[in-house]
């Protein structure tokens, strides 16, 4: 299985995608922006069929449109109107935005396809050194902002900064979020983002106690299921977002079970 | 003695309803005050112009007199908000949830320093043994305790509390005054206590800030005047 490029493309490129995934999944899930992530993959989606239009890699109309969201949103939540609802418009949008550039577009179906769930095993070494600096990207912000971001997402009752700062710390957590999700679409797709962004941190909470040890259980579980549905779609031939789905749900739901004991 | 807080001309509203109408005080340094007054009478409004100021935001209030100036003398305040909306399913233990409070520096992991502040500040509020523990399995009262050594662990000059016994019943919530109470007076340092429940401030309260009907009145805690204290039951019974 290793001797193959491709494979050996699909293992890096899986394995930088999960590290990303389960640390900023660790601050979505605490701060309760599931849902949101799912819209910003919606979102992601359109990007991708628009690049498709317009000529451009896929990835960067991912990360163009993620980012517009993200600051859309972020400008919206001072606004009168419930997160949830802003949220539903603005993936309704996107969705019907997607359709149209998939079609104006030409877009071939596999491609479609490739966009929703996830193309890893396509992956090639130039996807692979973008993929690369925007993980980077991501993790020195993270490092940077880490202690703010941990208080706004852990306890934002106790991040005591002012109004203008907490606004710019929102946008910066936002922006994290769409590139995480944007990186993250690439192999497990735009449809199953839950999959790597939210099912591995969501798991971890219920075994450890501090926001160090849920991240590294969140990236265990996420490096778990990403490598194991590697190595089943290599074996099987299947889709590989099918085994990583199955494997990321299933740990969740014996983690429920055994919580319950 | 060299004033921590000092207010003049303040005024503050909400649309068209003035809450506080330029009003001017000023509170001494290391004192413990406990600020008293009806629902909407402008306390949470107050302190959060107090801590704007502090944090260096450039307005305060609604800056409607030319003369509005808030001074805080404070290098590092610590704050401890009414509501914290942390769910049934909050993962991190009591002694994670202080490290929180820790947010100076890049390091991303504690020193050893770090760690025995954690713990005094636990052992402060009778915490000690419950440090791994869910704070979401905790007791009301443990978790209004988690609070505030989240704040301590800050090493604050002066302690902001929001209504912190409201949820707890009359021998916590007097247990909790009482060590807030020591602790004030053993690191000396300022505290700011909104209460609504005034029945233990003449005993452990140095001074109050009273305030109603768009002003405040700023006094010795034992010259507490009956009357601002009379709403208390009526408004218990909305919470």
């Amino acid at each position: 299985m290793f001797e193959e490029t491709f494979m050996q493309n699909a293992f890096i490129a899986g394995t930088l995608i999960s590290v990303v995934a389960g640390i900023v999944g660790t601050f979505v899930v605490a701060r309760s922006y599931n849902f949101l992530s799912h819209s910003l993959s919606e979102i992601a989606f359109a990007g991708a069929a628009f690049g498709f239009f317009a000529g451009w890699p896929p990835l960067l109309g991912m990360v163009i449109f993620t980012i517009l969201a993200a600051l859309a949103i972020g400008g919206l939540e001072n606004a009168q109107a419930r997160q949830d609802n802003v949220t539903s418009a603005v993936s309704a949008l996107a969705i019907g935005l997607g359709v149209l550039f998939l079609a104006l577009g030409h877009t071939s179906n596999s491609a479609a396809t490739g966009i929703l769930f996830g193309s890893v095993l396509g992956i090639s070494h130039a996807d692979i050194l973008i993929l690369m600096g925007m993980a980077v990207l991501v993790l020195v912000v993270i490092f940077l902002f880490y202690k703010p971001l941990r208080l706004l997402s852990f306890d934002e009752a106790g991040l005591l900064v002012r109004n203008s700062k907490k606004t710019t710390l929102k946008i910066i957590f936002l922006i994290v979020m769409a590139l995480s999700v944007s990186i993250s679409s690439q192999l497990v797709g735009s449809l199953l983002i839950f999959v790597l962004v939210t099912l591995p941190a969501a798991s971890a909470r219920y075994y450890q106690g501090s926001v160090s040890a849920l991240m590294a259980l969140s990236v265990f579980f996420a490096l778990f299921g990403t490598w194991t549905g590697l190595a089943l779609a290599y074996l099987t031939n299947l889709p590989t977002s099918v085994f990583i789905a199955v494997i990321e749900v299933g740990i969740y739901l014996v983690s429920i079970w055994l919580s319950k004991d | 003695m060299a004033q921590q807080v000092e207010v003049s001309h303040f005024t503050a509203a909400f649309s068209d309803r003035v809450i506080l109408n330029d009003v001017s005080f000023s509170i001494p340094a290391h004192q413990f005050t406990v600020i008293v007054g009806e629902n909407g009478a402008g306390k949470t409004t107050l302190i959060k112009a107090l801590i704007q100021t502090v944090l260096g935001a450039k307005t305060t209030g609604r800056g409607q007199s030319h003369h509005e100036q808030i001074r805080v003398n404070s290098q590092n305040l610590a704050y401890v908000p009414q509501f914290r909306d942390l769910g049934d399913d909050y993962p991190l233990s009591i002694a994670s949830f202080v490290a929180l409070g820790l947010k100076k520096g890049l390091r991303p992991w504690l020193t050893k320093t770090e760690k025995e502040a954690i713990q005094t500040a636990l052992a402060q509020v009778d915490l000690a043994d419950l440090a791994k523990q869910r704070l979401a399995d905790a007791s009301g009262g443990q978790k209004q305790r988690a609070y505030i050594a989240q704040a301590l662990v800050q090493n604050p000059d002066l302690l902001i509390l929001d209504e912190p016994t409201a949820a707890l019943d009359a021998n916590h919530a007097l247990a909790l005054v009482k060590r807030v109470r020591d602790l004030q007076q053993s690191r000396q340092i300022g505290v700011l206590w909104i209460s609504h429940d005034t029945s233990w401030v003449k005993d452990f309260a140095d001074d109050y800030l009273w305030l109603h009907d768009g002003q405040v009145d700023f006094g010795l805690a034992k010259d507490l005047p009956d009357h601002a204290s009379s709403h208390h039951h009526q408004e218990v019974n909305h919470v």
